[in-house]
């Protein structure tokens, strides 16, 4: 007796296997190279002890790292709150929110007017709000303190107008908080805008027509619709600037800390690794935290949609 | 005629300079209270370009329309009251079919139980009871349409305007909706102006029609008088199939290449003239008849048959059973020509 021949089907299903595995190897391989393989180097780090010049003590686990957080021991040798680095992080909090906010108060209306300009229009300012991606990021935010520095542009044309004294702005909250509106807003237009082109405006039309003023059509038909690429823009903004690093070295000097800079500092200065560590999975934490808590909610608006 | 809407000398410009297009080029008309009227025409006609000044999206460059003798112009769209039902529908993705009803009565600020009592009688009214909860995405074109229907009758407009509304439905949907829109206008006593480029839906619906051409009005009268005493060779083409006779009068009597035609006594002598006639007001006889001519091509069309004659002419003869003569193909056969059935067209040649 013969064995039966594979049929076609099942020689399909064989390749089919083949294939995907095939494809999704390399990409896998990055992932677990790039990703996986550091953040568990990271991780083994975080629970180890701090070697005395940088580096680990390897073998010797401890939880100090992540207890440094909030905990300190004082004189005595007692355990005592300690909320510096937590204010680091609300203070990262808050003007990454403050960012995104301003960023998309900035950003929508500036999307919703280019996305209403004819077509050939709507290509050339897509081209002036991609103009800052050409130079880079590290010398537009050093050009930032020649205007913010005491001496600099921005006072010396206040001084034009009969202004005295000095601003003081540069090395403040205030001068980070420019820098990441600054960085970050062509990340909050770029995808409200792909989702208005994409918008039907006969449906404004229709709201127009159905009584709605324009305050009205925006509130109840284009924002709704809109809404993805606001979320997306939000997440784009949110999370790098969370993280950001250089903006705050370079704008808010040594009183403006974020989060990013603590985590370098850890290790450079400091020469405490498995804090470093640990910061950068409290950050992970937290934006996986938020992300969960908007996927969530993401979910429950598909399902009232469907 | 108790006139609604009174519209004129409109005409609207696009564009400027040399490239500016005249979309409407002082457009006169009357729409009654409680009419069905149609826009008819092809596409770039203006029909459309009508409706958006009479719902405000657009801005006549000169003329006025008035609205139960009030001036509309510098009234924005939303403070318009008329109704539109968009071509594409236009029903908004992220509500559901009640909300999208209701959206125009929340804007009006109404009672939350007259809204809800509202959106109960649309739906009964378009036949969609129980599918408020639904998405648009999940209806057929056909309940998408009737959807938008009750969208814009739910706010009890004064004119309910519709944009080729029915163009994207399959043709046994959109006989359908025929009937319905026809139904929906007696009961809801509301003006409808509808503007469709398919003659057949303008002829079954309409009180009145307007054949439009390149920003024009061509003629304006009943089904009817539109069918059967067209005015000119452009609306006599549009709608339905015609012949058209040329040649010159002479004795109240139409002397054409093929023979002598009757018509009516108030043309002047020796004028060049050319009318119309329906293919199924001519009747073919073996012998005799005021044309000669000779059988082109035979088309069976069911119902009828039609005869193509030389000389571009068509005949319409009704199928009943055998009793009407069949004639064939090359065959010369003669043509009755009843003077009721000849329309004297009023552009020459």
């Amino acid at each position: 007796m013969t064995r039966a021949a594979p049929t076609v089907k099942q020689r399909l299903e064989r390749i089919d296997l083949l294939g995907r595995w095939g494809l999704i190897l390399p990409a896998a391989l990055m992932i677990f190279s790039f990703m996986a393989l550091p953040m568990l180097v990271m991780a083994l780090i975080s629970i180890l002890e701090p070697g005395n010049f940088g580096g680990v003590k390897w073998g010797a686990y401890s939880g100090d790292a992540y207890q440094k957080f909030i905990l300190e021991r004082d004189l005595s040798d007692h355990l005592v709150v300690n909320t510096d680095y937590l204010s680091i992080f609300s203070r990262s909090f808050s003007l990454s929110a403050v960012t995104t906010v301003l960023t998309l108060l900035l950003g929508f209306p500036s999307a919703l007017y280019i996305a209403l300009q004819p077509p050939k229009r709507r290509q050339i300012l897509m081209f002036l709000v991609s103009i800052p991606f050409w130079t880079n990021l590290l010398v537009r935010t050093y050009s930032w303190i020649l205007l913010l520095r005491n001496g600099g542009l921005i006072q010396s044309g206040l001084e034009v107008i009969g202004f005295r004294g000095s601003l003081n702005l540069l090395y403040t909250d205030f001068a980070v908080q420019v820098g990441l509106v600054y960085s970050f807003l062509p990340f909050m237009v770029l995808p409200i805008y792909t989702s208005l082109e994409k918008l039907d405006w006969r449906l404004v039309e229709a709201a127009f027509d159905l009584g709605a003023n324009r305050w009205s059509a925006l509130r109840r038909v284009i924002l709704p619709l809109a809404a993805p690429g606001i979320a997306s823009g939000c997440i784009l903004v949110f999370i790098p600037a969370l993280g950001s690093y250089f903006i705050p070295e370079l704008l808010g000097g040594s009183r403006a800390l974020m989060i990013g800079n603590l985590i370098q500092n850890q290790f450079g200065a400091s020469r405490n690794w498995p804090f470093g560590a640990a910061l950068s999975f409290a950050l992970l934490a937290f934006v996986l935290v938020l992300m969960l808590l908007y996927a969530l909610r993401f979910q429950r608006n598909l399902e009232a949609q469907s | 005629m108790n006139s609604s809407i009174v519209i004129s000398n409109v005409s609207v410009i696009f564009g400027g300079g040399a490239n500016a297009v005249k979309a409407l080029d002082q457009v006169s008309l009357e729409i009654a209270q409680n009419e069905f009227f149609t826009l008819l025409g092809p596409s770039g006609c203006g029909k459309t370009t009508l409706l958006r000044c009479i719902a405000g999206f657009e801005i006549p460059s000169t003329g006025s329309i008035r609205l139960d003798g009030v001036a509309l112009e510098g009234l924005p769209p939303f403070k318009r009251p008329v109704n539109t039902v968009f071509q594409s529908y236009a029903l908004f993705p992220h509500l559901t079919v009640a909300q999208n009803i209701a959206f125009g009565l929340q804007e009006r600020r109404v009672a939350k139980a007259e809204i809800e009592r509202t959106v109960g009688r649309m739906l009964e009214l378009v036949k969609l009871s129980g599918y408020g909860a639904r998405k648009p995405a999940q209806l057929s074109g056909g309940q998408q349409q009737r959807v938008a229907l009750a969208r814009a009758l739910a706010n009890s407009p004064k004119v309910l305007l519709l944009d080729e509304s029915l163009s994207a439905l399959d043709l046994k949907l959109r006989q359908d909706m025929r009937l319905e829109l026809k139904r929906l206008q007696r009961d809801t006593g509301i003006t409808f102006v509808f503007v469709t480029h398919d003659q057949d839906e303008a002829l079954t619906m309409s009180d009145r029609l307007a054949v439009m051409r390149s920003g024009q009005v061509a003629q304006i009268g009943t089904p009817s008088q539109i069918y059967d005493h067209p005015r000119s060779k452009y609306v006599a083409d549009f709608i339905g199939d015609t012949n058209f006779l040329s040649g010159i009068v002479r004795d109240n009597r139409l002397e054409t290449q093929s023979g002598f035609v009757p018509i009516p006594a108030d043309l002047p002598q020796g004028s060049k003239q050319t009318v119309a006639v329906r293919p199924e007001r001519l009747r073919l006889v073996s012998d005799g008849g005021d044309l000669r001519s000779r059988i082109t091509q035979i088309v069976y069309m069911g119902n009828e048959t039609m005869y193509h004659l030389e000389g571009d002419m068509r005949v319409r003869v009704p199928n009943n059973a055998g009793a009407t003569p069949q004639y064939a193909l090359g065959a010369e056969v003669g043509l009755v020509v009843p003077l009721s059935a000849v329309q004297p067209l009023e552009d020459a040649s």
